[in-house]
Formats: C-alpha cells, structure tokens, sequence
C-alpha cells in the first residue's frame, strides 16, 4: 500500500469511526437532556400522556409485536377520539427489543428515567420481560405483560402486572373440553417445551387425569422445530383417541399437517393459542376439524367483542387475532386506570389494584385479583370448518 | 422402528438438500457464509411470489428462483466478499453475518414478519410405506439434491472454468500467477452457490408449507452439521451426513423424547468427529490444511495512540457515573461491560489462540445457572457466587469440551457452537436441577455483605470493576510464557508442538480461563436479570461476541472492549430508525471493516 492511500485510508478510519462515535455520544446525550420534568402543572396537563411499549418488532419474534401495534394504534385511535385521558391526549412510544433480554433492561431504564412515560406494556417472551422487571419495581413504574403466563411473571413486585393469564384457568377448561364433551379418554399431548408449554400441560394433565381420562404420550418439542414426523409416528403408535396440541399456530399448523403422513386420524384438540388466522391459512385442510377454546374470538356475540372486531377490521382490513386484541386491552386497562386514578406512576399502581369492572375485550367486565392478573376469563369452544373458526354448541 | 427409520430417511432427505448446497460452497470458495441461510430464504421467497403471486407453475418458478438467488449471490460477493478477500477468511465470517443480517431484516420489512403459506403445485400423490408415506415432493428433493450435485461434480471435473474454480480454492495466490481470474471464479461461486441455497429454501419451504424471514437459520445449521459430519468438501459425504443426522434424530425422539432431538444430534457430531476428524467420508487421514487454523484475522497496521490515553479513558469511565444521572445509558454500558469481559475472554481463545469458538454462550450459560441454583438453592452469598461459580462452570466447560479440542479450524468451530447449544439443551432437559423450560425466577441482586447492588451506578461500577480484573489477568496470561505458546499455536501447530508445546493441553488452559470469565459475566447477568431460562443466552449471543472481537481487533484486550461497547451501544444509539435500525448496523459494520479490515485496533506482532 503506497503511503498516499495509506494516509488517505487513515483520514477515512479517524472519520469513519467519529462518525459512530458521534452517534454514540448524541444518543446518550439526547437522552440524558430530554429527561428534565417538566415542574409546571400548567404545561404537563397540556403535554400527552405517554405508554411505554417494550417489544420485538425486529428479530424472530417480529410478527407478534406488529400484532400488538396494530391494537395499541387501534386503542388509542379510540380513546383521543373520545378526550384522551383526563383531557390530555394518550400516546405510545414502541422500543424495539428483539425480545432480547440484554436489550429490554437498557430500554427499561430508558423508560424509568424518562418522566413522560406514565406506565409501560411489555414484553413478550419470558426472559426478556422478566429480565426487565426488577428495574420497573424499583424505579416504582408500573410494567402491565399482556402476553406473560410465566407462574412467576407477576411475583417480581407489587409493580408488575398482567392482563393474560397464568393458564390456571385456559388448560383446565381445554381438558374438560376433550375430556367431558368430547368424550375422549386416551390422550396424546404434544407441547411447546418453552415455560408457557410446560406450565400449561401440567395445569391441562393434572385436570384431564382428575376427570378420568389416561395420558398415553406427553412429549415436549422444541421450540425451532419443523419436524414432527418421528412425534407424530410415537404418538400414533401409543394408540391415543385424540391428539391434544399445546401450541403456537405456527407449530400447530405444522404438526395438523405432518398428521397426515404418518396416518394419525385422531380428533385434534389445541390451546387457544392456535386460534389466528395464520393457523388456517397455513394448515389449510389440515386443520379442519381442530377444536380449540379461546378467551377471543371475532364471532363471539358480546357487543364489546363486535364493536372491537368490526373497528380493527376498518382500519386494518383484517381480522384480530388473540395477539392485537390483548394489546389492545393492555392499553384500555391502563387508560382506564388513568381516567380514575391519575397519572402518576404510583397512583396507576395503586388504580390497578382498586379498579374494579374494567372493559375489556376479553375478560367482558374484569378486575385484578390479588395475583395481580385479571380474574375470571371466560371461554368459547371452537371448532375449524370450512376454513373458519366456528362457534362449537355440543 | 421401520417408521421412524422412514422418518429420518425422509427429513435426512430435506438435510441432504441443504448440506450440498453447503458443502460445495465450501468446496470451492473455501468459506463458510454465514449469509448462505439469508440467501435460502431469499430463494423461498422469490419462489413463493412466483407461485403464490404470478400463480407460475414449478418449473420456471424454479428458474426465476435459480436466476434471483443467483443474482444475490453475486450481490453477496460483490459487498461482502470481494472486498475484503485480501483480509483472510476470518473477516468473511462477520461481512456475511453483516450481509446475512441486513437481508433478514429487508425481508422482514418487504414481506412481512409473519409465515406465509407455500403451497406445492406438485401433484398431492403419495405412496405408502409401512405405516408412513412417502409423497411425490420428497422424491422431487431427493433427485434435485442428487441432479445438482452431479451438474456441479460435471461442472468442476469436466470443464475449464470448473478446473479454475477448484485451482483458486487450492490456493489463491498461485492461481492468480498462473493466470486465472479469481475475481471472476469467486463471482462464479458465489452465483452458484446462491442458486443452491435459493432451491433448497424453495423447496424446503415447499415441503413444510411454511416460509419465515428468519428460516434460514435453523435450516443452514442443520445443514452444517451434516455437511460436518460427512466431511466438508466432500457431496456424498454431505449426503451420507445428512441421513445419518435425520435417522439418528428420529430415533432419538422414538426412544429419548423430542427435547432431546437436537442434543443427540450434536452427540452424534462430536462422537464421529472425535473418531474420524474429518468426517465420514475423507480421503486422506491427514488433517487438511484449514485456512481459518493459523490465519486468525491477519497482521494489520496497529492504531497508535498516546500512552496516557488509555489510563485516562479508564478512569473516565470509573468517573462517569458521578456527571451521568440518567440511568439509560448507564445500564447500556454496564451490558457493555459485562459483554467486554466475554469478548475478552473469547479473545484468548480466538485471538491469541487462533481458534474460532462459536460457543461462548454456553460458558455464559454455565456460569449464570451455576450461581442461580448455588446462590438459590444453597444460600451462598453473591460475593461467594461470583467466586466459586465461574470456577465450576470452567470445569464443567473444560470437561466437555476436551474431546473436542483436537479438532481444527471450522471443525472446532462447528463443534463449540454444538456445545454451546448443548449446554442451553442440558439446561432445558435436566428439570431436576434447572427447572427446564420454566427457568429460574427471583435470583437475588448482586450484592456484598448483605448490601444489595441495585442501582445502574452500582451496576455499572460492579461490572467495570469485573472486567477490569478480567482484563488485568487475560493481558498479564498472554505476556507471560503461556501467552507465547498459544501464540505459537495460533500461526503454527506443527512447529509448536515440534518445540513441545502439547496442543490439548494447552488450549484447555485457554479454554479453561476463558469460560471462567465468561461464566463470570453470566453470572453478573444472572443476578441483575433475576431470571434466567435455556433461552435467555442464545447462539446470537456467541456470535455477536465474536463479531466484538474481529471488529475490535485480534488478540488486544482494549479492542474486544472498544468492539463490545460499540456492538452494545451502535443498536441503542439508532432506536430511532424502528424496523431499519439492524439494516443500518449491518451496513456500518461493513463499512468499518471496509477501513479496518483487520480490526479497529489489533495488535502489532
């Protein structure tokens, strides 16, 4: 190299990395100013008020978050149509986080130090959200996990809350389902072997055996898996009448259609989890006949569950599924919650455990329990035909 | 038993697709691409827009495929590749994670997160076999695995341009003298490997009915494996790896259970591997000449800076949390610092060392569960925990990763990342002590004789304070005689065992003082988490700590701190670009390698 470009290519190198230092030094500045309260009552009741969201909208877990988004946008559509919160206009700021848990205490910090962030939802997947909760108790800012079944989720403080739920209450009802109204006696399980899949199981074979029935395969898959041939062929040997899934609709779908090859005819019965869209767009025939029971679903009568469906269908010209709608929920409770008590952190705190018949899509009117998680889900069975999930009526 | 034997048969059959592709790949451009799985999902794409869009039927959907991912091949080679050709094989490593990383989030953005339904316009015919089937698209697979590999077999022992191909994969240099354009032959395989990994997404997209933007992943790693175990290089050792890899899982999930799928998979590596080095199927018994084993990121111009520049920085960033109130940028340094201590402890054994580790996430992993289960279940003391347990994890670490120690190059780095994936998969399986898939919740803050650390400052200081220790005992190993003999390793490890240097011996020292600090830092993440599961430290992790260290430099601790921080803060800095953000960090990533290809700060030898 001739000492011309040597000296040019050193220009380049010293100017290319103060440019990412410069990056580096203005982030942390930007954040480091920006963050002075703002002490006149006057202004604050002007300024929005602001919900922290910590998700993926990048990486593996991507289309959940754009799930979310799409109720949340919806949500707050709605809620500054009708007066914002107290007068003042209610509005979002998405962190992207990858689900990554070495992202989500940096952007919980960012939030915490942030004094227009009133109260924060997120995030999705267990070790990334729970790796966030300390910080959020300590700083006394309140962390709503609208996907968060892990048993322990809520146990990290009197800050963090959910409006999912521990799947006490969704595997119990799914075992009477295939146990009692389907009649089905000899059970394979196949589940998502990820700490939602493990808890929902034990909750769906401790009911199941109490009800009578036998569990002849209860296998755990993981959670990149494609291939469910060699499953499918092991549970199919154990001679089950009906095949139980604890799954996601991707795997579900996946599973429904390997059945085939493998020559397992068994009913299938799955967790609410399937219920999307995707899962009969990607299953096709596959997943006709599947039940399932869900907390939602388009279909459902109830009037709050129609005025949802028929507004997210404006504006986004599909259907909901299970992900935007607790989204949207998770940002009507804390608007709720608001309206009543106040916008200060401790206050939303406070509001969340003393409010009581929240609105809410999927719960109907709901409040927290000691647990601090929405109490009394209610259930509908359906069933895949046509293409459609279709309210079942035994 | 005859079915499952049809089971592994049948996805060995998916394998085998993506295993060639693979295996050629490295044949002939004697790199592994890491953005060979984005270029396979690419293909999967155009395909599905072909089929499911222009309702095209297979055959010219396959052409269109073949001819676009053909095209990004080349557009690979062309920004990634040729570029830094002169750089050696190890900066290829990061340019392709780079490139690979700015097409999984483009295709994120242009075709949506979500999985679309691929629908094969084949006809729906199948026979059966015993209890199972076998359906016309797996018959389809097989002959587009063994027709391309026979065209490209024809294609480098029957032609010119194959003979210029194969001569530039031999040695690059002397193909230049005699006269061959290695630019174009690089093009050519690029092109031609692009086209293979386009077919084989098609068609492994075809087969689960089911496309994502982030599929090529699992698919090239399994493809790897088997590529790995037949003999890289080498088609019918590919092929022969990819049904054993496919029998062996499925009899893993008859007779152990499903969990276990993937860690007797990664058994199966070692244990051919530990019996025959290179693969099934190898010619020779002779290790081949790696062209990673020795050339670990190539000499380059040392960043001269004053030597009281060092001292201050460190001491300004001791200072900091006394001018910085606002927690956020706090806490993105502290994870800074604790992924410095990985990268400088990574870089003792890829560095100094010279051996690609790609498992680093496992020692992590060892060293976070060891303290969560010592400081929940036996009530040590954090102080204690921070002590013992990375101790426990670099025994364990070493223990399991002896046998792999006799490996070289790509091998050895194949198998680490098989350990590492190993360690998270003994977590997940092992409920007794782990709690498997639910994890471990409410470990105790960090915290010294009944104080807890608890706020970022403390945080911050806490972990400055563990890397500064780490990297005061990595520096002080590799200036003394030890650091000499793994050097001596690194660039010759016939000549240094002719001087007596016994190679496993001494990289399990390596590897045993690396996991240390490596445990150390999940243990540190471990107690400011709170909650650690089989998925919380992940092969990204093993990667990106690599990436710290070649952007940062080789075998220079001040590098692999400079790379974390930048690496750490770089994706925090550009929050504000939303869905972009990781396209813009895999351009910057280029572009300063583009100016440093050896490392922002590498030390002079």
């Amino acid at each position: 190299m001739s000492a011309r470009v040597r000296f040019f290519s050193r220009i380049r190198s010293v100017s290319l990395a103060s440019v990412v230092f410069t990056l580096l030094l203005t982030s942390c500045g930007i954040s480091g100013t920006s963050t002075t309260p703002s002490d006149s009552a006057a202004q604050e009741a002007k300024s929005p008020v602001v919900i922290g969201v910590s998700g993926p909208l990048t990486g593996d877990n991507a289309e959940y978050g754009k799930q979310w988004r799409k109720g949340i946008d919806l949500a707050l559509k709605e809620i500054n149509a009708n007066g914002g919160v107290k007068g003042r206009k209610l509005e979002y700021v998405f962190e992207d986080t990858q689900s990554d848990p070495k992202q989500t205490p940096a952007v919980a910090q960012k939030f915490v130090a942030d004094s227009k962030i009133a109260a924060v939802i997120g995030d999705f997947s267990s070790p990334a959200s729970m790796a966030a909760s300390p910080i959020y108790q300590r700083a006394g800012l309140v962390q709503l996990g609208i996907t968060n079944s892990h048993p322990d989720f809520t146990n990290t403080g009197d800050y963090i809350w959910s409006n999912t739920s521990n799947q006490k209450d969704d595997a119990p009802y799914l075992a009477a389902l295939a146990v009692q109204k389907l009649n089905k006696k000899r059970l394979a399980v196949l589940y998502l072997n990820t700490d939602w899949g493990k808890t929902t199981t034990e909750l769906f074979v401790g009911k199941a055996k109490e009800l009578g029935a036998e569990v002849v395969v209860q296998e755990g898959y993981l959670s990149n898996e494609k291939d469910f041939r060699p499953i499918l062929t092991k549970a199919r040997d154990a001679n089950p009448d009906a095949l139980i899934l604890i799954s996601y609709y991707n795997d579900g779908a996946l599973i429904a259609q390997q059945r085939d090859a493998v020559g397992l005819d068994t009913t299938v019965v799955a967790i609410g989890s399937v219920y999307s869209p995707q899962f009969i767009k990607l299953g096709g025939e596959a997943v006709e006949g599947v039940y399932t029971a869900t907390r939602f679903y388009p279909g459902d009568p109830r009037p709050e569950v129609q005025r949802f469906v028929q507004a997210y269908q404006k504006e986004h010209n599909e259907d909901p599924d299970s992900f935007s709608a607790v989204a949207y929920d998770g940002v009507r409770i804390l608007a709720q919650v608001m309206e009543q008590y106040g916008t200060d952190r401790k206050a939303i705190r406070d509001g969340l455990g003393s409010i009581k018949d929240l609105d809410t899509v999927l719960y109907g009117k709901a409040s927290f329990g000691p647990d601090r998680r929405l109490q009394n889900p209610r259930f509908l069975p359906l069933v895949v035909q046509n293409g459609r999930f279709e309210l079942w009526n035994p | 038993m005859w079915d499952q034997l049809l089971n592994g048969l049948v996805i060995g059959n998916l394998y085998a697709l993506t295993a060639i592709g693979i295996t050629q790949i490295y044949g002939v451009a004697g790199v592994v691409n890491f953005a060979h799985g984005s270029v396979y999902m690419v293909g999967a794409y155009i395909g599905w827009m072909a089929i499911a869009w222009l309702h095209w039927p297979l055959v010219p959907a396959i052409l269109l495929v073949l001819a676009g991912s053909a095209a990004i091949g080349l557009l690979v080679e062309r920004a990634a590749v040729r570029p830094f050709a002169r750089a050696g094989s190890t900066i290829l490593l990061l340019t392709t994670i780079a490139a690979g990383l700015i097409m999984d989030n483009a295709a994120q953005i242009i075709w949506g997160p979500q999985t679309q339904a691929l629908r094969s316009p084949l006809p729906q015919w199948q026979f059966k076999l015993g209890g199972g089937t076998v359906s016309f698209l797996d018959l389809f697979i097989l002959a587009a695995g063994v027709g391309t590999a026979l065209l490209l077999h024809l294609f480098l022992y029957r032609s010119r341009a194959g003979w210029a191909v194969r001569a530039t994969a031999q040695d690059r240099e002397a193909a230049l003298q005699m006269g061959v354009d290695v630019n174009r032959v690089s093009s050519l395989s690029f092109a031609m490997a692009g086209a293979f990994a386009g077919l084989s997404g098609l068609l492994v997209g075809l087969y689960f009915n089911n496309i994502y933007p982030t599929m090529g992943a699992s698919a090239t790693l399994k493809g790897t494996t088997a590529a790995l175990l037949g003999g890289l290089g080498n088609v019918p050792g590919a092929i022969l790896g990819a049904y054993v890899l496919g029998i062996t899982e499925a009899f893993s999930v008859e007779w152990l259970g499903s969990s276990f799928r993937n860690l007797m998979a990664i058994v199966l590596l070692i244990g051919v591997l530990i019996f025959r080095p290179n693969g099934l199927i190898s010619a020779r018994r002779a290790l081949n000449p790696e062209p990673t084993a020795g050339t670990f990121i190539p000499h380059g111009r040392p960043l001269r800076f004053p030597r009281w520049l060092l001292p201050a920085v460190t001491v300004s960033a001791m200072a900091l949390p006394l001018f910085l109130s606002n927690p956020y940028p706090l806490q993105v340094l502290a994870i800074a610092w604790v992924f410095g201590l990985m990268a400088v402890s990574l870089n003792l054994i890829s560095g100094t060392t010279g051996q690609i580790s790609l498992g680093h996430a496992g020692f992590v992993t060892l060293g976070a569960y060891a303290s969560a289960i010592l400081t929940s279940r036996l009530g040590l003391p954090f102080s204690l925990s921070l002590l013992v347990s990375p101790f426990l994890a670099a025994a364990i670490g070493v223990l399991l990763c002896y046998p792999a120690l006799r490996l070289r190059g790509q091998y050895l780095a194949i198998t680490t990342m098989g350990l590492g994936e190993a360690i998270s998969l003994i977590a997940l399986n092992w409920e007794g002590v782990t709690q498997g898939p639910l994890g471990i919740s409410n470990i105790q803050p960090p915290g010294f004789f009944g104080y807890p650390i608890v706020s970022p400052a403390g945080m911050y200081l806490l972990a400055f304070a563990v890397l500064l220790i780490g990297v005061w005992v990595v520096h002080r190993l590799s200036r003394s005689h030890l650091g000499r003999a793994l050097r001596a390793m690194r660039e010759d490890e016939v000549a240094a065992r002719a001087f007596g240097i016994g190679l496993a011996r001494y990289k399990s020292i390596a590897f045993g003082v690396s996991a240390f600090f490596a445990a150390a830092a999940g243990v540190l993440l471990a107690h400011s988490y709170s909650y650690i599961a089989p998925d919380t430290f992940t092969f990204a992790l093993s990667i990106q700590v690599l990436t710290m260290i070649i952007l940062g430099g080789r075998d220079n601790a001040v590098g692999a701190v400079a790379g974390a921080v930048i690496l750490i803060a770089l994706p925090e800095s550009i929050r504000f670009l939303g869905e972009f953000r990781f396209i813009l960090y895999g351009l910057l990533l280029i572009g300063m390698l583009r100016f440093r290809p050896y490392g922002l700060f590498n030390s002079a030898t």
